[in-house]
């Protein structure tokens, strides 16, 4: 692993572990603002995340690229284009909705892990992200 | 003959060079070649011609006016020069590249260059080949013909001596990687032959070689191998050769190694950005690198503080994907002596003087090691 990703994990790894103040888990808005296909970023104590509906299940990823600290969550989402022996070595697109790209430098996630498609020791650091009385609550603790 | 006899350095280790060159003169290949280009072989060799420089097969594309003092011009012509030249080199085994055909890639006519690679591979079978020698061979690929080639690789995967395929670099249209060549590829790892790439400075409108810009051979020298190597690593890297290919060994020459770590980077990180353009690469370029690749020293790269070239081999692997080689008989030849100043452990040294190569290219220890236990470290 690289210094700048060690460096850029530790940053985010600092920010959330800065002492909160309760509640720990923050309300971000009634379920209906999150629709499927949706993506919005919100204020989570000190931090920004993006809250990601991805086939009706809720993602929620602090809004920082491990790469060079990027606003990733402001990036576009998509699928992913894979090539290998179980394609047939042919170009095929899969997992439409579900990887993020950076608006920075177009380094791509998977919404559900936070995994890097690319470097796989690169992730996004996710949130715990629970729907409580129509309520979307988000928590920096991890999810 | 100057150059000395030393073991000195080398006593007790094995000392394989991934490239030494043989005088592959036309009237040399004429009689292994087929006809109809038999006869321009024969006219080539009948023809008044200068060093390495043979219109219609080894294009020189001379530029420059000639100056005193001008370089060694050295050939070997047969196997018991060669021997007796590493011998006194301290180097036990040779691979043998062309010499002339460095060129070859540069060719355009298909059939011509077809009969001219069968040529110089009988040749180097019928005349370079001997049990004992320490001589071993380098199967030439055709790039202007990549099937007529793979079925080449096929014919002497297997015959005494063979240990690699040789992929002529300079001037290549397309670069190595292009899907075109995946015949040659194929067949190298169904082989299991390391392909060698090796280049030369020509200047020719195929990319990296358009050198007509610089004034002189210094420059043209300078950019030459090291651009060639450049474009063919990332060429071979952008359609996944690596991955299509996961038993090819691929082994990059005469172009030092300094310019690795530089490649390796500038892939790593924007594979990163662009993986969605070659997605079939699953993990970093480095990777791939580090698993599959080898690089040859020469012509050793010459920082004022030695370690900082050992510091820049650890960024690709170091001894352990670090290949000696001299280059002989060639202007710009490395003694082995020329790699003892570098700062490195007795371990690093044996690989990168011979135990790499003997395991890459399956070769035996030598007799003079094998007869006596081989010295502790």
């Amino acid at each position: 692993m690289s210094g700048s990703q060690e460096m850029a994990e530790h940053a985010v790894e600092t920010d959330t572990k800065t002492p909160q103040p309760a509640p720990v888990e923050y309300p971000v808005g009634p379920a209906s603002d999150f629709p499927p296909g949706s993506h919005k970023i919100v204020q989570v104590g000190t931090q920004e995340v993006g809250v990601f509906n991805v086939n009706g299940d809720l993602h929620a990823l602090i809004n920082i690229c491990p790469h060079q600290y990027g606003p990733v969550c402001d990036g576009s989402v998509g699928g992913e284009m894979s090539c290998n022996a179980s394609t047939g070595w042919k170009f095929q697109w899969s997992r439409d909705g579900e990887i993020l790209i950076c608006p920075w430098h177009g380094l791509e996630f998977d919404l559900t892990t936070g995994q890097c498609l690319a470097p796989k020791e690169m992730r996004l650091r996710k949130c715990k992200v629970s729907l409580v009385d129509g309520e979307v609550r988000v928590s920096l603790r991890a999810g | 003959m100057s150059v000395q006899s030393n073991r000195t350095a080398s006593d007790g280790m094995v000392i394989v060079d991934c490239d030494v060159h043989v005088n592959d003169l036309p009237e040399f290949l004429a009689p292994h070649c087929e006809m109809p280009w038999r006869k321009s072989l024969e006219i080539l060799g009948a023809t008044p011609r200068r060093y390495l420089d043979v219109p219609g097969y080894a294009p020189a594309f001379g530029l420059d006016a000639p100056m005193p003092g001008g370089h060694a011009t050295r050939s070997v012509n047969n196997p018991q020069a060669m021997r007796d030249e590493l011998d006194a080199l301290g180097i036990d085994y040779g691979i043998l590249l062309p010499d002339h055909l460095l060129k070859f890639a540069t060719l355009p006519n298909i059939e011509y260059a077809t009969a001219l690679s069968h040529a110089y591979n009988r040749w180097l079978v019928a005349e370079w080949m001997r049990e004992g020698s320490g001589l071993y061979g380098a199967i030439m690929a055709c790039p202007q013909n990549p099937e007529d080639s793979a079925k080449e690789i096929e014919r002497y995967a297997g015959t005494p001596g063979i240990c690699s395929v040789y992929l002529p670099t300079a001037g290549v249209d397309p670069l190595w990687g292009a899907r075109r060549y995946d015949p040659i590829l194929a067949a190298a790892e169904a082989a299991d032959l390391p392909v060698i790439l090796h280049s030369v400075t020509v200047t020719s409108p195929v990319f990296p070689a358009q050198l007509h810009q610089f004034e002189n051979y210094f420059a043209r020298q300078v950019i030459g191998h090291a651009f060639s190597m450049m474009a063919n690593l990332v060429s071979i890297m952008h359609t996944g050769v690596p991955v299509r290919y996961p038993k090819l060994k691929i082994v990059f020459t005469e172009s030092g190694v300094s310019w690795v770590p530089c490649m390796m980077w500038r892939m790593d990180r924007y594979h990163q950005e662009f993986r969605r353009t070659v997605p079939f690469l699953e993990e970093r370029p480095s990777e791939y690198m580090r698993r599959q690749m080898w690089f040859a020293t020469q012509p050793l790269d010459e920082p004022i503080n030695p370690k900082y070239l050992v510091e820049t081999m650890e960024h690709y692997g170091g001894a352990d994907r670090t290949l000696f080689a001299s280059d002989w008989p060639h202007h710009d030849f490395d003694h082995p002596r020329g790699l003892a100043k570098l700062p490195l452990t007795q371990e690093q040294r044996r690989k990168i003087m011979g135990e790499n190569a003997l395991s890459l290219f399956k070769l035996p220890m030598p007799k003079r090691l094998t007869k006596r236990e081989i010295q502790p470290v």
